[in-house]
């Protein structure tokens, strides 16, 4: 009994003490700090301006729409295909257009047709019979001329009947007048087509040429072509789909000149007063701090604009402007795609909250 | 002074009063009293007569109201608080009508207290609260706790320890009132064998007549007073109750 | 004397065991409530403490602790990488969303996005899976306990919907899918947190998704994760980025003891605790104090006799203390031992208790100021005591 009073409870009271230590030590333990996959980006500037880059292709990524809706008939050019001006990017069904051209081409053949017919005229069968009642009339004058001729030498007024010798005169006159005719005939046949005919036909040849010309116009359209020299970023429409045409539709093919990229990064209004455009800033790749490169000021566009959420979200409602710097990266420097989004530092002279800005009331 | 030097004790006109006013109780009302050396002075009488405080006056342990009062030569009164305490503790031996003994403590270290008390080493206390202990005839119980011995044992442990440190002036009060006879005729014939010395003086408080027969002097008190003082030849034998016919 | 007053204390085992009893039972209530306190007090702050590697935790100014956050404008993250010696700065997403089960019941979650780019912020430990298969499509992670308890299922229902009397617990498990405001997640992970204050399900996931998985508001970033660079105090760094950013910014220790303290000034907690360790107290002070007393008084005619017998009164003030002493030093180890006991027993169940060195000084202060208190009154009876009672009988 005694060595439980004197032993045992002061035992189990060091026991319980140390118990209660142990306790206090293990309930210490922090936990350790968790790290993530990578680290963030570490700032290269101890005073700096910092901001959100997207990147985007030097011409800014061209969305090309289609001009006329149809169905997609061909896309020459895959995704991230590299293509020069004027190249055909997109072709829309044009079935309909090409038999509207062979019916237009086929008009204009004919009116072609007509006018060279016109043109033509006078047919060469034609003036020959006519020669011929012309060559005949001129002998039936002569003949007619010939029997007057020798009444009238006769000089006997009597040898010759006067009835006779009338008869005789009008037989010349009347073959005159046939010859007039036909000489006449001939004459109008030697000719050709009429002016006026001929300036319709004409004109129709014309009409007919424009209607062609506008079906190919047409035709054109159904066409989408590279307007400069780029790479096709993202590809919209898949063969047989239908294009929209419009301006809320969505861009068919985008396109992007990405010989040198650009970095739009959108600067807070709060720091735009520290934001020098042409101080060295430099872009960090998410997902590794050790991939960085410099970018080179490119511009400024001098219209603060709300700012676009690029978390994804469709109903995005901010109430804050950024000012959008265009900064130029060479893309060789970094293995950034369009539209990846970067970390961008801007170096700044002034930390925020500095107070060596002007401030109203310093007396100068 | 040489007459001084004869009596261990000597007490002239001491009085007590406790409380005050309306309230005083007079316990003691001039006491003369001498107790020379080697004596054993019983003091007698009915309850609150004075006794107990008288004692305890003459032990230091309670200050007199007026009076004089030479215990071995000094005044206890007259010392420092501190001086007392140890003057006590060097001088007086104690034995309680309760015997007082630590119920936690075995019988040797219950003896062994006093000098513990005086700053002796606790082996040599033990050592010789044995020794003591076999002095008073029951060295057998010296590990054995007091509530484990019968009255009369715890009482002989109370001799042992009031005698242990060799103190000149022995007190006992009661000693044997909570004893039976035999008992009482064995504790006061031990305390009057091995405490009874040339230079050390007992005061034995009782009412048990059974034990005059121990006292060389037996002081017979009253109403605060001493009434009477019978001095006899001390017949140290015991008379045994269960060893008479 | 110290050992003759030791062995009196020991020497009467029902006094010697109601002592002890008293001043266990006290330290024990003290140590086990506050603990309790304490443990309850830092699930509040449990997030935080999980995800140590920030030191800066960056809010809107209103926000007054972790668990009401407005959000902010995503643009508030470029202010602070904007802010000098911050070595980088992540968005986290956090809120309380709706979660509904396979079997189509509903549960509240915490759904925390991490920075998609580095997964800054994730869970403590990983149980099953991999922080980077949060990568993976409509990937969450889920806390391995709510997996296993508010997030199971069960074998059977009963008509009343109820999971049926043998029904097997089915934990949620990898590959499971839920939906959190009718968008999918599939679970790619569990993980192991510390359990918050209203013990909801944990579900990690990235920051994008968790953007997709929130109700559209106008703003949507709840938390800036901030990292002071090398060798910068964040606390001054932080309020550095308070005053410029027009944000607000705490280190991860502030922000803990921010919430703390809303909970202790917005609910009845503290006051519950305090009356409880008080009780621990009172009852401690009553039984120690009333047993200690007793025996004192008990005492007293042996410290008279040896008072008569030469004992200074120091000497036997010296003897009382170190039995108090004896008795609240052998208690209060029995009462922490036992408290800690009780703590190790709770560990990893729904009941929160945390021991910090505090609490073991604050029961040991305790104690002591029980002895102190019961043995003042039996010094006084000691001071007090006229040796000459030892002549009355």
């Amino acid at each position: 009994m005694m060595i439980v009073r004197l032993i045992l409870l002061p035992a189990l009271s060091l026991g319980g003490i140390s118990l209660a230590a142990w306790s206090v030590h293990k309930g210490d333990e922090q936990p350790k700090p968790t790290p993530g996959l990578t680290t963030p980006a570490v700032p290269p500037f101890p005073s700096r301006v910092s901001a959100t880059g997207v990147v985007e292709a030097s011409t800014r990524n061209v969305g090309l729409g289609v001009a006329r809706p149809g169905l997609v008939a061909a896309l020459p050019h895959d995704i991230g295909s590299d293509v020069t001006k004027g190249d055909l990017l997109l072709q829309i069904d044009d079935r309909d257009l090409r038999a509207q051209l062979a019916i237009r081409k086929a008009d204009l053949a004919s009116a072609e047709q007509e006018l060279a017919r016109l043109v033509a005229l006078p047919r060469a069968e034609d003036l020959a019979p006519l020669a011929a009642a012309v060559a005949q009339r001129r002998a039936q004058l002569t003949d007619s001329q010939n029997l007057l001729r020798l009444a009238t030498a006769v000089g006997d007024p009597r040898a010759i009947s006067r009835e006779e010798l009338t008869r005789r005169e009008s037989a010349v006159a009347v073959a005159q007048a046939t010859l007039a005719a036909a000489e006449a005939e001939l004459e109008r046949v030697e000719v050709g087509a009429w002016a006026p005919d001929l300036a319709i036909a004409r004109a129709r040849v014309d009409a007919a040429r424009a209607g062609v010309a506008s079906v190919e116009a047409e035709l054109q359209q159904l066409q989408v072509t590279a307007p400069f020299d780029g790479k096709v970023l993202q590809v919209n429409v898949r063969v047989g789909e239908y294009a929209a045409a419009g301006p809320s539709a969505e861009p068919a093919i985008v396109l992007g000149a990405v010989r040198t990229l650009h970095v739009r990064a959108d600067i807070d209004e709060m720091d735009v007063w520290r934001l020098r455009p042409e101080a060295p800033a430099r872009a960090f790749v998410r997902g590794n701090p050790k991939l960085s490169a410099p970018l080179r000021f490119v511009a400024v566009e001098p219209l603060m604009i709300p700012k676009r959420s690029l978390s994804g979200s469709s109903r995005e409602q901010v109430d804050t402007r950024v000012l959008q710097v265009l900064y130029a990266l060479d893309p060789t420097a970094l293995p950034v795609q369009v539209g990846q989004l970067v970390d961008v530092f801007v170096e700044s002279l002034n930390a925020p909250g500095a107070t060596d800005t002007p401030a109203e009331g310093t007396p100068k | 002074m040489a007459e001084a030097k004869a009596f261990a004790v000597r007490t002239h006109g001491v009085t007590k009063v406790f409380g005050r006013g309306a309230a005083a109780v007079h316990a003691l009302r001039g006491i003369e009293l001498e107790v020379p050396w080697g004596e054993l002075v019983m003091l007698v009488g009915p309850s609150g007569c004075g006794k107990t405080t008288l004692i305890s006056i003459l032990a230091g342990i309670l200050d007199r109201t007026e009076g004089e009062c030479q215990v071995l030569g000094v005044d206890p009164q007259h010392l420092r608080q501190s001086t007392r305490t140890r003057w006590r503790g060097e001088n007086v031996g104690f034995v309680f009508q309760q015997f007082n003994l630590i119920p936690a403590l075995t019988a040797a270290e219950n003896v062994a207290v006093p000098l513990l008390l005086l700053g002796h080493p606790r082996r040599k206390a033990i050592a010789a609260a044995e020794a003591q202990l076999e002095r008073v005839g029951i060295a057998d119980k010296r590990k054995v706790r007091p509530t484990q011995l019968s009255g009369g044992q715890q009482q002989r442990v109370a001799i042992a320890r009031a005698l242990v440190h060799e103190p000149r002036f022995v007190v006992c009060d009661e000693p044997t009132s909570a004893l039976d006879a035999d008992n009482g005729q064995i504790v006061m014939g031990l305390l009057a064998e091995i405490a009874m010395r040339g230079d050390r003086a007992l005061v034995v408080v009782t009412h048990d007549a059974r034990i005059f027969h121990f006292a060389d002097r037996i002081v017979r008190m009253d109403d605060g007073l001493v009434a009477g003082v019978r001095t006899q030849t001390a017949d140290r034998t015991l008379k045994l109750h269960s060893h008479q016919p | 004397m110290n050992r003759i007053a030791i062995k009196m204390l020991v020497g009467d085992v029902a006094k010697y065991f109601g002592i002890l009893l008293g001043i266990t039972f006290a330290a024990l209530l003290i140590t086990q409530q506050s603990s309790i306190f304490v443990g309850l007090m830092s699930r509040t702050y449990a997030f935080v403490a999980d995800t140590s590697l920030p030191d800066i935790w960056v809010t809107d100014p209103e926000v007054k602790y972790i668990d009401e956050l407005e959000p902010m404008q995503s643009t508030a993250l470029d202010r602070v990488r904007g802010v000098p010696d911050v070595q980088w700065a992540v968005p986290m997403y956090k809120a309380v969303l709706r979660g509904r089960l396979q079997n189509g019941t509903f549960r509240s979650v915490i759904v925390v996005g991490l920075d998609d780019a580095t997964l800054i912020g994730g869970p403590p430990k990983m149980v099953e899976g991999d922080l980077g298969d949060l990568r993976r499509a409509d990937g969450v992670i889920l806390d391995v306990v709510s997996a296993r308890t508010r997030l199971a299922r069960y074998s059977a229902y009963d008509a009343q919907g109820n999971p049926a009397k043998d029904a097997e617990r089915i934990p949620m498990a990898v590959g499971d899918t839920l939906q959190i405001n009718d968008r999918r997640a599939v679970v790619v992970g569990l993980c192991e947190v510390t359990r918050t204050f209203q013990s909801q399900p944990v579900i990690y996931t990235t920051y994008t998704r968790a953007l997709s998985f929130a109700p559209p508001e106008r703003k949507q970033m709840s938390l800036i994760l901030a990292k002071a660079a090398d060798g910068v105090d964040p606390t001054a760094l932080s309020d550095r980025i308070t005053a410029t950013t027009s944000l607000r910014a705490r280190t991860a220790e502030q922000m803990q003891w921010d919430t703390i303290l809303y909970y202790l000034k917005n609910t009845g907690i503290p006051i519950n605790f305090g009356i409880a360790v008080l009780l621990g107290f009172l009852v401690g002070v009553a039984i120690a104090g009333q047993t200690f007393y007793n025996f004192t008084l008990d005492n007293l005619r042996y410290f008279g006799a040896l008072k008569a017998m030469g004992g200074s009164t120091w000497l036997l003030l010296r003897m009382v203390l170190l039995q108090a002493l004896l008795a609240g030093a052998i208690g209060y180890g029995l009462g922490v031992g036992l408290a800690a006991l009780f703590g190790i027993q709770a560990g990893g169940t729904e009941l929160a208790f945390r021991m910090t060195w505090h609490i073991p000084a604050i029961s040991a202060a305790a104690v002591a100021l029980i002895c102190a208190l019961s043995s003042l009154v039996s010094m006084i009876k000691v001071i007090r005591l006229e040796p000459a009672v030892v002549f009355r009988g």
